[in-house]
């Protein structure tokens, strides 16, 4: 964990890449961000032992998604047809990078996905993932990669969902005075370029919250010309905070893990949002 | 037999009296042209507008020039306001037929009205549509419905997976699709460790993984039907925007159109094909398949080529009409009467659409008239057999020419045909009036009336004041100088000289056009202010002298004794004849020398111009009139023993026309009696086997031919000219012959048998028959009789030779 790091946050950022539209999402993202910090870009790839297992079974049977016949698995075929995408994401991921010319390296690891990828994404200081994978059903709500990097990760996380990006615009960011706050806050500081305006959305109820806020904000930025605009919204309560960030309108949102708001509520939050949302630790 | 008395000067020209006329110059005249003396073709065309049934269409028939055009048109003119306005017609698109355009019938003036409207509706559609489905309404149900679908989908997965779960199985995606396998811990169980499970447990599994895959293959094949079903909403909710989007705008037009049910009924199926293919309103720009170079007409600012059928094609806009209309098509071309279908090239190829039929003149005349030139039409292909068909099936079927013969092989319409009700007025002369009537069956049933316009009207003080209006309208239409009377009396003379008569006057209004603008010329030429009757007459001499070179040479031949004319002897066997030389519109008179000579014969006479095919048959039948005279008259008794010929000396064209008949006789008559003819003396007329003298055309012409040569020859007042005395009211001879008559130097006998002729021609009288048939002695008859018996005899005699000889 480098996030105490004083001149630079953010140097290096893994993503997760499965060629699913998610993670391609997540690639451009990842790519957008670190050609605006200059920072290296680790494409991880991992190799579901989940599957290759299965192959091996004496009765694997694909069902085929847009006919729902069925067919044999073998473990030889999967293994290729795993080779093959991993060759596509690496490529996906150095057209990315090499578009930004940006430094990048691609790992390929192997075993239960989000096991691998907690193992390898605490090299760098931020991982990009799809909101949700291939499983079937997580279509609403985070897939199980995303739920484990949130709950088990020690990183700075940025969940993306195809339709969306975090190419430089508008960021929105909770502040509630707390340590984490002030931590997302140095964050979306490092993040915003000179055309992003910054929505800070006050949740402290105390009346004199958002004048501590913008006393801190500016100091922060040291006489950077960063459009700002202040909101004070002291709910607790995540649908309520939901829809009032779809009434701003507002581009991605970073959160600081550990603010004083309950965890729930930032769980809710990052549920329900259909905004890209960085989690800052 | 008495000799006819010579003509008076009086005789030779009717005169008109300027002072008959009440004005003094054509400009204190209103201006006005009734065409005067046409009653007869007047009362055919009321007859034929008249009649509101099916083949009462007219023909005006008669001469160029005659006002057939001017008289059709000032009375349809004068009718056509007070009848009811035709509706307007338009084309437009057919919505089940698309081959098919459909016309629609609206009051006039309507259809311009709907084309706006139409054309506004849709303009307005281009951005009211775009900004419904936009909105954030339809966004927010648009992702509603498919994200229903989502979730259907998911949560019938979702069942599954948990079902598997309770199994300990899961359900995993692989990179084609879905996979189930048996979990320990979230982990899938590795191929190995499987294998050293008990027979019966993964028996179990597999059983149970068999169920699940089952289950998830009939989930699966429902996605399909889902997705349809989704699709379909979203249609629907297409469907209910887009009609709650177009409503108002529809009904606005609607109440417009409330009572034109046919209209009323297009709007209704534009609105649903509006609504059908709402997307079409939604892109602005992007032309529909991607054509870059779309011809103008097809682009219309960057719309899209499929709002072009919500166009109204105007055929006929009748709005700004006084009543009905009088349409005159001085091109009638197939496609200019019936209407075209034009194509456009488009990356070439030809296309074409409604929008791009064309009104022809039946479309322009329809609830009203049309003119037409008869000639003009036959010269069109197909126009003919076009309109035709149009008048019988009271339609007009709009078939492009091209299409019909196969000329070319592109996209076609064959538009709805529009029902014709229109009054058909050809123009034409006589010839092919009565050429159509004998040879096209369908002529007399589509034209049942015929306008025969007269060549010439009754000469009275009503017509030369008609004349006086026609050079009087002619001079403010044209802008001249204004005529005085003395000049409009002497060109209602000269409308005389062109009938050929001097109780008539001709109806060539043109011809009097062209007068008056030349003798307007010759005034304003010599800075009057007015054109008076010297102008005329300076200007027919003037066109004599245009018109005379012919003449002239003919005349200086004469003179140099080229052509042998003689003036001034006498001679036996020999004549002046008269005839007209006709060329181009020009006519003039010459004499020419006819010769007969005659021997012993069977009794023919030989007509040397026919002989050698140089004479037409009715000089041929003139001819032998003559021996059908001789014969009964001198030889009724016994055999007719000459041959004569016959002969126009010096002719080396055709001769035709039997007017040198009754010269060609008395050449014949003098041949056999031996008795000179006066040469100074010249003779046109025909004559009939009873010795009549006959009348025949061109006699102004004649006259002056013979009297310009003995004019130049000098006058000594022998000189003559005889012609049958049914020509008298034909005489509109020119001043100068007028005055030598006056004077004496010149003279003109009007002559009615032949007995008349040849007694001023020899000199000689010519005898009557006593009771006993005998001729007096000395008589012309008589000299002629014995001539003839003479010659039987000798026959006779001639014949008895040879008979003779076999007796002895």
């Amino acid at each position: 964990m480098t996030s105490t790091t004083k001149n630079r946050v953010i140097q290096s950022i893994a993503v997760a890449i499965d060629c699913s539209p998610h993670s391609k999402a997540s690639l451009e993202a990842a790519a957008e961000m670190a050609g605006r910090l200059k920072a290296e870009l680790i494409g991880i790839f991992v190799e579901d032992i989940n599957l290759l297992h299965m192959a091996g079974l004496p009765f694997a049977e694909e069902v085929r998604l847009y006919s729902s016949t069925t067919t044999k698995l073998d473990a030889a075929q999967l293994e290729r047809l795993l080779r093959q995408q991993a060759a596509q994401a690496r490529e996906l991921l150095q057209r990315a990078a090499e578009a930004r010319t940006l430094q990048h390296t691609f790992r390929v690891l192997r075993g239960m996905v989000p096991e691998q990828l907690m193992r390898a994404a605490p090299e760098a200081d931020m991982l990009v993932l799809g909101r949700s994978g291939r499983s079937p059903s997580c279509r609403k709500g985070l897939g199980s990669t995303a739920r484990t990097a949130l709950s088990e990760g020690k990183m700075n996380v940025m969940l993306m969902r195809p339709g969306v990006t975090a190419a430089e615009g508008p960021l929105l960011l909770l502040c509630d005075g707390s340590e984490a706050s002030k931590r997302a806050l140095v964050t979306a500081l490092e993040i915003a370029g000179p055309k992003s305006t910054l929505h800070l959305l006050v949740t402290d109820p105390d009346p004199e919250a958002v004048e501590r806020c913008r006393q801190v904000t500016e100091a922060l930025m040291s006489g950077r010309d960063i459009e700002t605009e202040y909101y004070h919204l002291p709910f607790t309560e995540g649908k309520q905070l939901a829809s009032f960030i779809r009434m701003i309108d507002s581009g991605l949102i970073v959160i600081g893990e550990g603010m004083n708001l309950p965890a729930e509520t930032l769980r809710e939050l990052i549920d329900n949002i259909d905004y890209p949302v960085l989690v800052v630790r | 037999m008495p000799v006819p008395e010579k003509l008076l000067p009086a005789q030779l020209f009717n005169r008109c009296d300027p002072g008959s006329f009440e004005f003094g110059t054509t400009a204190e005249l209103d201006g006005s042209t009734e065409i005067a003396g046409q009653k007869r073709a007047l009362e055919a065309i009321r007859l034929g507008m008249g009649i509101r049934h099916d083949g009462f269409n007219l023909f005006a028939l008669g001469p160029s020039g005659t006002g057939k055009e001017t008289t059709v048109r000032q009375f349809l003119n004068a009718i056509a306001p007070g009848r009811a306005r035709p509706d307007d017609w338009c084309y437009v698109y057919n919505f089940s037929k698309p081959r098919n355009p459909k016309a629609l019938r609206l009051p006039p003036g309507q259809a311009c009205r709907l084309s706006n409207d139409m054309d506004h509706l849709v303009e307005t559609l281009f951005s009211v549509m775009p900004a419904a489905f936009s909105s954030e309404e339809y966004q927010a149900r648009e992702k509603e419905i498919g994200e229903s679908l989502l979730e259907k989908q998911a949560s019938a997965i979702e069942t599954l997976e948990t079902d598997a779960r309770e199994h300990s199985i899961s359900l995993i995606r692989t990179p084609g699709g879905f996979a189930f396998a048996p979990v320990i811990e979230e982990k899938v169980i590795a191929p190995d460790d499987y294998m050293a499970m008990k027979k019966e447990e993964r028996d179990k599994i597999e059983k149970e993984i068999d169920r699940l895959r089952g289950s998830l293959q009939s989930i699966m094949a429902q996605f399909p039907k889902w997705q349809r079903e989704t699709a379909e909403r979203i249609k629907e909710l297409n469907r209910e925007v887009s009609a709650f989007t177009l409503k108002p705008l529809m009904e606005e037009i609607r109440t417009r159109y409330k009572d034109i049910e046919e209209v009323s009924r297009y709007i209704d199926e534009v609105e649903k094909d509006m609504i059908e293919n709402f997307g079409q309103f939604l892109e602005k720009d992007a032309p529909e398949d991607g054509p870059i170079m779309m011809p103008p007409l097809f682009s219309l600012a960057g719309r899209k080529r499929s709002a072009v059928r919500y166009r109204i094609n105007v055929m006929i806009d009748n709005g700004k009409l006084d009543g009905s209309p009088v349409i005159l098509e001085d091109k009638p071309a197939c496609m200019n009467l019936v209407g075209d279908i034009e194509h456009a090239a488009q990356m070439g190829t030809l296309i074409t659409d409604f929008t791009l039929i064309k009104p022809g003149a039946l479309h322009r005349a329809n609830g009203g008239y049309l003119i037409l030139d008869a000639r003009r039409l036959l010269l069109e292909p197909f126009a003919w057999e076009a309109l035709k068909k149009a008048l019988r099936t009271r339609q007009i079927r709009i078939e492009s020419l091209a299409q019909l013969f196969s000329l070319v092989s592109t996209i076609s319409l064959e538009p709805e045909p529009i029902p014709l009700d229109v009054k058909v007025i050809l123009l034409g002369e006589r010839r092919l009036y009565y050429l159509l009537s004998t040879y096209d069956p369908d002529f007399n049933e589509l034209f049942k009336v015929a306008a025969d316009f007269e060549n010439d009207m009754e000469r009275n003080p009503e017509t030369h004041l008609a004349y006086a209006h026609l050079v009087g309208s002619i001079a403010v239409r044209d802008k001249l100088l204004p005529f005085d009377r003395g000049a409009v009396a002497r060109i209602v003379e000269h409308g005389s000289r062109m009938a050929g008569d001097a109780t008539r006057l001709s109806s060539n209004l043109q011809a009097v056009r062209d007068l008056a603008h030349e003798a307007e010329y010759h005034a304003a030429q010599n800075g009057r202010t007015q054109v008076s009757a010297e102008d005329v007459e300076a200007m027919l001499e003037a066109q004599r002298y245009r018109a005379s070179r012919i003449q002239e040479r003919m005349r200086d031949a004469m003179m140099r004794g080229m052509i042998l004319i003689d003036t001034a002897s006498e001679q036996a066997g020999q004549i002046n004849g008269l005839s007209v030389y006709s060329l181009g519109e020009e006519s003039f008179g010459s004499p020419s020398r006819i010769t007969a000579r005659v021997r012993l014969g069977k009794g023919e006479v030989i007509d040397i111009e026919r002989e050698v095919e140089m004479g037409g048959p009715i000089h041929s039948k003139g001819v032998m009139i003559l021996s059908g005279f001789l014969g009964s008259r001198y030889a009724a008794d016994e055999p007719l023993s000459l041959s004569a010929t016959l002969v126009f000396e010096q002719s080396y064209g055709g001769v035709e026309g039997d007017s040198a008949s009754s010269a060609e006789l008395y050449a014949l008559l003098s041949a056999i009696s031996g008795i000179p003819i006066r040469q100074w003396l010249a003779v046109t007329g025909s004559v009939n086997q009873h010795g009549q003298v006959q009348a025949i055309g061109g006699v102004n012409e004649k006259i002056e031919g013979f009297f310009d040569l003995c004019k130049e020859r000098g006058l000594d007042g022998r000189h003559g000219v005889l012609i049958p005395a049914s020509n008298i009211r034909n005489l509109m001879l020119r001043q100068d012959i007028v005055k030598a008559v006056e004077s004496g130097l010149f003279s003109i006998w009007p002559v009615t048998n032949i007995d008349e002729g040849i007694e001023l021609l020899t000199g000689v009288p010519a005898g009557e028959a006593d009771a006993s048939g005998a001729w007096p002695a000395g008589t012309v008859n008589a000299r002629v009789y014995d001539r003839l018996r003479k010659m039987a005899e000798k026959q006779k005699s001639f014949d008895k030779k040879p008979g003779d000889e076999t007796v002895h």
